[in-house]
C-alpha cells in the first residue's frame, strides 16, 4: 500500500488522515461542494471534488469514488464509520478493483450486517444471544402467526426489531399481547420503508442493562485479541453521548469470558481488522450479543487511551498483510468520551446550526480532541450534528469525571448552540457518579426534559459581560453572512525573496 | 451606558458606570484584557474570565462553564411582540411606576419599572393605548406572571 483514499469525511477522515501521514502514506480526501473548505480535505496529500450534491450522489456514491480511486492511484480505501463501511458490495466492489479494503471482508460484513443471519451464526458459535426468536417468514400474515407463537416462548415485555435495522427503526417494545398486532404491523411498515426488508423478530426485552461492547483486532496471522471493553449505555435518542472504558462494574474474570465469548464471534465470521461485539449486560453479570459493527467505531478513543494501542495504525497494518504490533495488553488508568453535538438538549436535543465564531478546546494533560471542525468553520444541516468529541484519560475513574468537568467548563464554543452544559450536569448525576450507568439514564435523570441549572449572580455576570462588550466596541463582532474580513497588513515576508547561501 | 438585553425572553436593563478601564455594575468590577476576553470580579471575590462574540443581534457569552445568548436591542428598535408583555417576567419588587390610570402611552414607552437579580427590568407597552389599571405601587412585591398593569387599545 502506498496511496489510501479516506471513503469519509468530518471527524473520522480527519482521525484517519493523520494516521496516514504519521505512518508515510500518501493519502486521497473526498469532497462534496459542501465540504471544500473543511479541515480534513486539508490534511490529505491529495483531495478530490466529488461531483454531485445530495449524500447519495456523493459520499455514497461508489462508482464515482471507485473511479476516482483508479484516476488517482489509491491502492488502499479506509471507509471510517457510516456512510459506505457497512456495505458488503462496496467492500467487494474494491477488492474487485484490485484495491484493498481496510476492513473485513464482505461477507463478514453481510453475516453480521443481517440481524438475524448474525444471531444465528451467534448461536452456532455458542456465544450467548438475548432469548428470542428469529422469524425467517417474509408474508405479513404468515409472520404475525410466528410471531404470536414465538412470543408465548419469550414473554412480555419484548422486543421486535427488523432484521435489517439499525438506529431503533423498526423496532417495537411490546408490553402486552393485546399490544402485538399493532406493534408487528407497524415495525414491519418501518422497516420496509427504511430497509427494504419487512422482516422482524423477537426479543426479551432487558431493562435496566447495561451497554458493554468489547474492542478486538485480529491480523493475517492468526492472531485474535480483544482490547477490553468500552461500556456505552448513556445515550439520547438511541445514540451514545457518553463513553467509557473500562465499564466501572466490570471485574478481571468477566472481562475475560466477554472476551473470549468476542473473540468466538469474530471467528465465527473469519473476521480481519478491528471490530466492535457489542453486548447487553445484565445486572445479574449475564451478557448477551447484540450485534457487531464490522468497522472503526466512533468510541474506539477511550479503548486507545487505556491500552495504549492506536487501533487505526493498527487497521493499516493488518491490512498491509503485517502481524499487528501491539504485545500483551493490559488496562490503565480510566478513560471517558463524551460527544459534542450542535444540538439544544433543553429542546428535546433539537439539532442546531450556526458559526463557529469561537471555538476553543480544552487543554492539558490526558485531553485529547478528536473534531472535524475548527473556528470559523459553519455547522450546516447538510451531516451529523457531531461537532467533536473530548476524550480524557486520568489514572482513576474519579479523576477521569474530574477531569472531564474541568474539561468541559473550559470549552468554549460560540455562536452555535451545543450540548456542553448538559454534558457537565450529566458529570454531576449520582448514576453516574457511582457508576450505576444503563440505557435508561438520562431519561430517569431528566423525565421531562433537561434545562441549565444557572446561578442569578452567573446570569448576572453574563449580563455585565454583554455590556461591556456592546460598550467596548472592542469585541470581535461576527456575522456568518459578513464576507469583509480584515486581512490585516501584507506580510513583509511574502514580498521577500532573498536567498542565504 | 446603559444598554437594553433580552435574555429567556424578557428584556434587562444593564447600566455600567466606568472608571478608567474598570467597568462596574451592582458591585461586580471587569475589565478588558489584551487578547478581548473580559475579566470579572464579582462581590464575592470570585474571578471569571469571559468569552464574548456577537452574531447578528445577539451576544454568545461563555463565563463560569455556562454559554449564554443575550439579544441586544437597539436603541429605538421597536419592540416585538411578546403578548402583552405586561406581566412581571420574574419575582421581584416594584422600583418606579411611571405612568397614571387613563394616561396615553406610545409603544415602547416604559410604564413600569422592576427590580429582580440586582438588576432594572422596564416593563414597556407593546402598543399604543391608554393605561386602564395598575395593580402594584411603588415597593411592592410582584411574583413571577403577574399581570401588572391593563392596557385598553384605541
Amino acid at each position: 500500500m502506498s496511496t489510501i483514499l479516506v471513503a469519509n469525511r468530518g471527524e473520522i477522515a480527519c482521525r484517519i488522515l493523520r494516521a496516514c501521514n504519521e505512518a508515510g502514506y500518501s493519502s486521497i480526501a473526498i469532497y462534496a461542494d459542501n465540504d471544500a473548505n473543511s479541515l480534513f480535505v486539508e490534511l490529505a496529500t491529495t483531495s478530490v471534488r466529488l461531483e454531485g450534491e445530495s449524500i447519495a450522489e456523493t459520499y455514497l456514491n461508489q462508482n464515482q469514488i471507485l473511479k476516482i480511486a483508479d484516476q488517482y492511484g489509491a491502492d488502499a480505501i479506509h471507509p471510517g464509520f457510516g456512510f459506505l463501511s457497512e456495505r458488503a458490495d462496496f467492500a467487494q466492489a474494491v477488492i474487485d478493483a484490485g484495491i484493498s479494503w481496510i476492513g473485513p471482508s464482505s461477507k463478514a460484513i453481510e453475516m453480521m450486517g443481517d440481524k438475524m443471519t448474525a444471531r444465528t451464526t451467534m448461536k452456532a458459535a455458542g456465544v450467548p444471544v438475548i432469548p428470542g426468536e428469529e422469524i425467517e417468514e417474509d408474508d405479513e400474515h404468515e409472520a404475525l402467526i410466528a410471531i404470536k407463537s414465538a412470543s408465548e416462548r419469550v414473554g412480555f415485555p419484548l422486543l421486535l426489531k427488523a432484521s435489517s435495522g439499525g438506529g431503533g427503526k423498526g423496532m417495537r417494545v411490546v408490553n402486552s399481547s393485546e399490544e402485538l398486532d399493532d406493534a408487528v404491523s407497524g415495525a414491519r411498515r418501518e422497516a420496509i420503508a427504511a430497509f427494504g426488508d419487512g422482516r422482524v423478530y423477537v426479543e426479551r426485552l432487558l431493562s435496566g442493562a447495561k451497554h458493554v461492547e468489547i474492542q478486538i483486532l485480529a491480523d493475517t496471522h492468526g492472531r485474535i485479541i480483544h482490547l477490553g471493553e468500552r461500556e456505552c449505555s448513556i445515550q439520547r435518542r438511541h445514540q451514545k453521548v457518553f463513553e467509557e472504558a473500562p465499564c466501572p462494574t466490570m471485574t478481571p474474570d468477566l472481562r475475560e469470558k466477554m472476551g473470549q465469548a468476542a473473540i468466538l464471534a469474530a471467528q465465527a465470521v473469519d473476521y480481519v481488522g478491528a471490530g466492535t461485539v457489542e453486548f447487553l449486560l445484565a445486572s445479574s453479570g449475564e451478557f448477551f450479543f447484540l450485534e457487531m459493527n464490522t468497522r472503526i467505531q466512533v468510541e474506539h478513543p477511550v479503548t486507545e487511551m487505556v491500552t495504549g494501542v492506536d487501533i487505526v495504525r493498527e487497521q493499516l497494518r493488518i491490512s498491509e498483510g503485517e502481524p499487528m504490533s501491539c504485545g500483551e495488553l493490559s488496562i490503565r488508568g480510566h478513560s471517558i468520551e463524551v460527544r459534542l453535538y450542535a444540538e439544544d438538549a433543553s429542546n428535546n436535543f433539537l439539532p442546531a446550526i450556526g458559526p463557529l465564531v469561537v471555538f476553543k478546546p480544552p487543554v492539558g494533560p490526558g485531553v485529547r480532541l478528536d473534531t472535524g471542525v475548527r473556528e470559523g468553520d459553519e455547522v450546516t444541516p447538510n451531516y451529523d450534528p457531531m461537532l467533536a468529541k473530548l476524550v480524557v484519560w486520568a489514572p482513576s475513574r474519579s479523576e477521569a469525571l474530574q477531569r472531564m468537568r474541568r474539561s468541559l467548563e473550559d470549552f468554549v464554543v460560540l455562536g452555535t448552540t451545543t450540548n456542553l452544559r448538559f454534558l457537565r450536569e450529566l458529570c454531576d448525576q449520582e448514576d453516574v457518579i457511582n457508576g450505576s450507568t444503563d440505557t435508561t439514564l438520562i431519561d430517569r435523570a431528566w423525565p421531562y426534559g433537561w434545562s441549565p441549572n444557572i446561578s442569578n449572580s452567573l446570569s448576572e455576570a453574563a449580563l455585565m459581560v454583554a455590556g461591556i462588550s456592546e460598550g467596548s466596541g472592542k469585541h470581535r463582532k461576527s456575522n456568518s453572512s459578513d464576507a469583509s474580513i480584515d486581512n490585516g497588513p501584507i506580510s513583509p515576508f511574502s514580498t521577500l525573496s532573498r536567498r542565504y547561501p | 451606558m446603559r444598554y437594553e438585553f433580552r435574555i429567556d425572553g424578557e428584556v434587562v436593563e444593564v447600566t455600567l458606570s466606568k472608571v478608567d478601564d474598570i467597568w462596574s455594575l451592582s458591585g461586580n468590577n471587569a475589565s478588558i484584557l489584551p487578547d478581548g476576553r473580559i475579566r470579572l470580579v464579582s462581590t464575592d471575590g470570585s474571578v471569571f474570565f469571559a468569552h464574548s462574540a456577537k452574531v447578528g443581534d445577539t451576544w454568545w457569552i461563555h463565563i463560569g462553564g455556562h454559554t449564554f445568548c443575550i439579544d441586544h436591542i437597539e436603541p429605538g428598535a421597536a419592540e416585538e411582540d411578546e403578548g402583552s408583555g405586561l406581566t412581571a417576567p420574574m419575582p421581584g419588587k416594584v422600583l418606579q411606576v411611571l405612568v397614571e390610570v387613563g394616561q396615553r402611552v406610545e409603544a415602547g414607552q416604559p410604564l413600569m419599572i422592576l427590580e429582580a437579580m440586582k438588576m432594572e427590568h422596564r416593563i414597556v407597552a407593546s402598543q399604543e393605548g391608554s393605561v386602564s389599571e395598575i395593580y402594584f405601587s411603588e415597593g411592592d412585591q410582584v411574583q413571577q406572571g403577574v399581570p401588572l398593569l391593563e392596557l385598553s387599545i384605541s
